[in-house]
């Protein structure tokens, strides 16, 4: 008995030193006061720096939170008990948010830095005058592959991934609007196709690549591209950005036949505590140099057109991530399909998931 | 049992099944001093790593977060786990025993995303914030149960006669409690205790639901910083952790063979 309190004693006064510690480090960073901001958003995917650097301009505090998928961020958000100030979804989840009434119009007002985003990157469907969202980053799906253990193979459209000579090389992404797109565009088809038909033909034609195939994986393709383990990945932008840095032999193609053009934007959701804030923090974002330091270290693709002339010109000249307007035309955004739709993509990409070699 | 000599065939069996176990994690630990920077190339020892982590003020947070809910969590769960086990072992009818024991272990075999997911319901319905205190009582929800089935087993262990023959010497209930029942069942009570720590510190599924203005704890930040490759600060933390649980360990073990039962079942 004697021991139990004992112990008991003693893993109370524990917690109460770390209760101590904890509130220490809180209120030396801030936390506690009143002027705080949270932000919500994928993980790794903002330059700290530039957090630091307005929480000095502003006197307001950056609580930094993550989340590793959309779905994720939506439901947190929907449920309420949260209090995000500003999240950073992508674009097919923004057009589901304002739909639900999840978020709140901007203020464009407070947002006198709008104007640095290219005009080709506004008022697109999803969101239209930019109602709700201000573009954070963008990107395209594309191929990454590595020319050296392709015997100097070059690939340009998707349909070179089904050569018979690339048995067991390719890595897939375990997503259902990037696989079935790519297989929609193949064809020629609109990777927003819903037509069941075209569907049908799409799954049968992934079906034949199996053979080709070494894996469908989340984001561990980075690191089995990595090391070699893969010549050729089914990739965002980038992570294929990233990858050429580690690596200069690999190569990251935007196949002919279209693909997908994607776009992360910064929301104020129906959470948000400090909209005041919120508004600060997205037009502190879209400063020239502050876009440019957070590309710098993101290294996706900037919508920020101001910002382009401060990063470095072999990246911004780099076509294969700032591809020509004549291109980005020809790229998609996924459009939100409506429930049952999607329902039918994922039930198509888990069938040929389960396909056998 | 104690004295058969184990063939040279089982030693080989376990020193590999051990190896296996073990090998991740060191390699985890030997990169974690790498200044190469990347998991697969070592170019040279360095402690940058670790002193990367002890900059970074936001994980340490986390860090201490995550501690002080396993100590919370842990101790909270091991009074209430108790007294739930005392309450069960005390119901005469079989039948009630079983169902109560049933429910409870349905609790733990019950996949954690579905316990997670019900209690972001269920706080959320409640009006409760997500944040250090959601994420506190579900985890001494999840560890109660444990609890339960480490104490138990102790208090169906120890003769009914102790008992009786305390109250035929005059105790009173509470004096049975304090100087018979809970030195009996102190090792199963630690037991639970530690059970409920490490579940605590390593649950993902749960926590990652209820988590919420600007509390996090360590697996779920590790998850969701994992999407961009994990930067070997990460390893060092890991490393750091690891220590931490064996340190506990060789804490439990020490306790436990303290407490070992004398034969007469009855301790000071």
């Amino acid at each position: 008995m004697k021991k139990l309190v004992q112990f008991t004693v003693a893993v109370v006064l524990a917690s109460a030193v770390l209760w101590y510690a904890i509130t220490e480090l809180n209120s030396a960073q801030g936390y506690s006061g009143g002027n705080t901001l949270t932000i919500y958003n994928w993980g790794d995917y903002i330059n700290m720096d530039v957090v630091e650097q307005f929480e000095e301009e502003t006197g307001v505090k950056v609580i930094y939170e993550t989340f590793d998928s959309n779905e994720a961020m939506k439901t947190k958000i929907e449920q309420g008990g949260t209090t995000y100030d500003i999240a950073i979804p992508s674009e097919y989840m923004i057009d589901k948010m304002i739909q639900e009434d999840l978020l709140i119009p901007l203020d464009h007002a407070k947002l006198p830095n709008l104007g640095n985003i290219d005009e080709r990157f506004m008022d697109l469907p999803f969101d239209p005058k930019n109602k709700y969202s201000v573009p954070y980053f963008w990107g395209t799906v594309g191929i990454v592959y590595n020319p050296s253990m392709l015997d100097g193979k070059e690939i340009t459209s998707w349909n070179d991934l089904w050569d018979e000579d690339l048995k067991n090389e390719i890595l897939l992404i375990d997503g259902a609007r990037e696989v079935m797109g790519m297989a929609l565009n193949s064809l020629g088809y609109s990777l927003n196709d819903t037509d069941k038909a075209h569907l049908l033909e799409a799954k049968r034609k992934l079906d034949t690549l199996t053979p080709n195939i070494k894996a469908i994986v989340g984001d561990e393709n980075r690191m089995l591209i990595e090391n070699e383990e893969a010549a050729i990945g089914l990739v965002w932008s980038g992570v294929a950005a990233e990858l050429m840095w580690e690596n200069e032999d690999l190569e990251y193609v935007v196949p002919v036949e279209g693909s997908n053009l994607w776009f992360d934007n910064m929301v104020i959701p129906k959470t948000a505590k400090n909209v005041e804030a919120a508004h600060q923090f997205i037009n502190f974002m879209l400063e020239a140099e502050v876009a440019a330091e957070n590309t710098d270290y993101v290294s996706y693709s900037t919508p920020n057109k101001a910002a382009m002339p401060l990063l470095d010109e072999e990246l911004t000249g780099d076509e294969r991530f700032y591809p020509p307007p004549e291109l980005t035309e020809k790229l998609e955004v996924y459009e939100n399909l409506g429930k049952r739709n999607l329902a039918y993509y994922n039930e198509l990409f888990l069938e040929f998931k389960m396909h056998g070699k | 049992m104690g004295n058969r000599k184990t063939s040279p065939l089982s030693t080989l069996f376990l020193v590999l099944i051990f190896t296996i176990l073990y090998l991740p994690i060191f390699f985890l630990v030997f990169y974690s001093f790498n200044s190469g920077g990347t998991m697969y190339d070592f170019e040279g020892f360095t402690l940058d790593w670790y002193k990367e982590l002890f900059a970074d003020t936001r994980l340490l947070i986390i860090v201490l977060n995550t501690l002080l809910i396993a100590l919370l969590s842990a101790l909270i769960s091991t009074v209430i786990g108790v007294m739930g086990a005392i309450a069960i072992y005390s119901f005469k009818n079989r039948k009630t025993k079983n169902t109560l024991l049933s429910l409870n272990n349905v609790l733990i075999v019950s996949p954690d995303v579905i316990i997670g997911a019900s209690f972001l319901i269920l706080f959320t319905m409640a009006g409760i914030k997500l944040g250090m205190f959601s994420v506190l009582l579900s985890h001494i929800a999840f560890c109660v149960p444990i609890v339960v089935l480490m104490v138990l087993p102790k208090l169906l262990e120890m003769s009914p006669t102790l008992i009786d023959a305390a109250h035929d010497l005059g105790a009173s209930r509470w004096d049975v409690m304090r100087k018979v029942v809970l030195p009996y069942i102190t090792p199963g009570i630690f037991a639970g205790f530690f059970m409920a720590l490490t579940y605590s510190l390593d649950d993902f599924a749960v926590t990652f639901f209820v988590t919420g203005n600007g509390f996090t704890t360590l697996s779920v930040e590790i998850y969701s910083l994992a999407r961009r490759g994990i930067a070997l600060n990460i390893n060092a933390l890991s490393t750091l952790l690891f220590l931490f649980t064996i340190v506990l360990v060789i804490v439990y073990y020490f306790i436990t063979v303290r407490n070992k039962p004398t034969g007469m079942g009855v301790r000071r």
